[in-house]
């Protein structure tokens, strides 16, 4: 059962949300939006372009404790899962997207299981993308990720002066069984509903040339691309594309201890294939010495490995990693590159 | 949510240091004992992430035979960073984390009944000794053992006194080199590659297993191949970053495989085909 609610209702919904839930929301700050733990329904801005930061930090912070012990006595030692119960909302579809391929990467065992006891304790409130966030260096419409099928508990879309809830999961019923302000969607609303998403198709466009299906084998042939070696020159190794990549899950672990020498605890951080040491070893090699490799590699990951093991690419679109890139590398840039072979 | 319950794959297992024996100026035999009584079953070339608490964690291959007395593992450990120094630094009945094993380890239902060549570069020996103990164990179950062993110096050689009951032992096969010696040393001198000219090996009957530092394997492989081994009979033992463990801090990974899931053992014929490998 669909509902829908009006937006002047949407205000007093986040507040009773903020009465069960930890709130997560989408937030502006310094002209720039970020998602943020919200106390109050005036700070959410519903109407915002992608974040800085993509939601999943919030699923998969980027320095998780996972043990606490004493150094005095290692039998003291305690695995820590953090799980409040939240609910992440106005989340855009690439980001949705974003979230699905991390609930399969993280579950594939050995599963990650302080992952998936943040992800089952967080309810996910989608919201359609009308427009694209910008003009270019995007690529959610190229690979579909602008619509997402699923991975959320409602998904809102805005019809004007009301939103057309999705009702998906029993946990996402629960929250609109419990307020009275969220009305049954009638087949007027469901009309509505089709014509939004038929004037949706005008404002996306492809920043690809070529079949992006293709994307992948062709990559695989461009393992020797002179373009490697060309974005490794300018390259400068600084990892902001890994930060805030919305499928980056690579990690180091390492342990932090009080003043005392007594407490300590052990943190999983966010590590990036693009930092110059992160294949070094303790004898002094490196794996990946040159940055044309590390490029290569992240690239590669997202479009070949990814996609060769759970069947989709892992690149959602969001064009983060172009936008925050002091060497201006692009995405969108290479994918044309070795299309145009 | 129960999930409290749910111990998470990055949590060690309570260990204590039972024995610690000095090998080399810069390398410690270290022998372990989980504090659960347990135990566990590895593989040769499998490896363990050791924790010291309050500064991170390593992985470090077993040197020990799957089949171990008293529970104990034995890890030939080199005082190289922070962590390693660390465990240089404690003594006996000292407590450290363990997770692991992990890796695929060394398919030992593959060379059974074959002639095994082991191809051991400096701190190489430490893994695939838990491979030559296992076929000195199993004596009956292989053919021909022949050990090439390269090291620096002398002084730098690995498990000096079971090498030299290996010398003794005339089931064994066994040629050392080392790269810079004094006039006294009395076996070769010369990169590991050297040795080949000293063996000869029916292709079609010899598994090989080679491990040492990166810039070995290429000259390796190279030399087996010039004795007309197949592909698929040749595994490299491919030490990378290891982190995790679970296949997911991305450290080891090369091309689309983690290490830690589908390696560290990868036969050439795998190996060739993945651009970061060798």
């Amino acid at each position: 059962m669909d509902v829908t609610i009006k937006h002047k209702d949407v205000d007093r919904f986040v507040l009773d949300l903020l009465s069960s839930f930890d709130v997560i929301a989408p937030v502006a700050r310094d002209g720039r939006f970020i998602f943020d733990k919200i106390n109050s329904p005036s700070e959410v801005s519903a109407q915002y372009n992608t974040t800085i930061l993509p939601p999943v930090k919030w699923l998969y912070p980027d320095n998780e404790k996972l043990l606490e012990f004493n150094l005095k006595d290692i039998n003291s030692m305690k695995p820590v899962v953090q799980a409040n119960k939240q609910v992440l909302t106005f989340i855009h579809p690439c980001d949705i997207n974003a979230i699905n391929i991390m609930d399969e990467v993280l579950a594939e065992e050995p599963a990650d299981v302080n992952y998936l006891a943040r992800r089952r304790a967080s309810v996910i409130i989608g919201y359609e993308c009308l427009k694209p966030c910008k003009e270019d260096n995007i690529l959610c419409f190229d690979k579909g990720y602008h619509i997402a099928y699923k991975g959320y508990d409602l998904f809102f879309t805005d019809l004007g002066e009301r939103y057309y809830v999705n009702v998906v999961t029993d946990a996402g019923m629960e929250i609109v069984n419990g307020y009275d302000y969220f009305i049954r969607a009638g087949y007027e609303d469901w009309l509505r509903l089709l014509k939004v998403r038929e004037d949706r198709k005008k404002g996306f466009k492809k920043s690809v040339n070529g079949d992006m299906e293709m994307l992948s084998h062709v990559l695989k042939e461009s393992y020797n691309d002179e373009i490697w070696a060309i974005e490794g020159k300018k390259c400068v190794s600084c990892g902001a594309c890994n930060i805030v990549c919305p499928t980056c899950y690579c990690f180091d672990v390492a342990d932090e201890v009080c003043p005392d020498m007594e407490e300590g605890s052990r943190h999983r951080k966010l590590d990036g294939c693009q930092l110059r040491g992160f294949c070094k070893v303790a004898t002094g090699e490196n794996f990946r010495k040159s940055a044309a490799e590390r490029v290569r590699h992240r690239v590669f990951k997202k479009e070949v490995y990814l996609k060769k093991r759970f069947g989709k690419s892992g690149c959602v679109g969001c064009g983060r990693c172009i936008e925050h890139c002091i060497a201006k590398i692009s995405i969108v840039e290479i994918f044309n590159h070795v299309m145009g072979r | 949510m129960g999930e409290e319950t749910q111990k998470s794959n990055l949590v060690p297992m309570a260990a204590t240091i039972v024995g610690i024996r000095q090998m080399t100026d810069k390398e410690k035999l270290f022998t372990v004992r989980l504090d659960n009584g347990n135990g566990f079953k590895h593989r040769p070339c499998q490896f363990v992430l050791i924790s010291m608490f309050g500064i991170g964690e390593a992985p470090i291959s077993i040197s020990s035979p799957p089949v171990n007395s008293g529970n104990t593992f034995e890890l030939c450990i080199r005082s190289i960073g922070n962590l390693t120094g660390a465990i240089h630094r404690s003594s006996v009945n000292d407590r450290i984390g363990i997770r692991g094993p992990y890796g695929n380890g060394f398919p030992l239902e593959k060379i059974e009944g074959k002639d095994i060549l082991i191809i051991a570069g400096g701190l190489g020996l430490a893994p695939i000794r838990s491979l030559i103990k296992h076929v000195l164990n199993e004596r009956g179950r292989y053919g021909r053992l022949i050990l090439l062993i390269g090291a620096k110096r002398p002084e730098d050689i690995l498990f000096k006194e079971e090498i030299a009951m290996w010398e003794e032992d005339h089931s064994i096969e066994m040629h050392v080199s080392v790269d810079i010696a004094a006039p006294s040393w009395k076996n070769h001198v010369g990169v590991i590659t050297g040795l080949f000219k000293y063996i000869t090996i029916d292709p079609l009957n010899t598994i090989a297993a080679v491990v040492g530092p990166p810039v070995m394997y290429r000259f390796v492989v190279k030399e087996l191949l010039a004795k007309k081994m197949f592909e698929g009979n040749i595994f490299l033992d491919m030490e990378r970053r290891m982190r995790c463990g679970i296949g997911k801090c991305g450290h080891c990974q090369i091309n689309g495989i983690y290490l830690c899931q589908n390696g560290p053992v990868l036969s050439y014929l795998e190996a060739r085909k993945l651009q970061e490998a060798l």
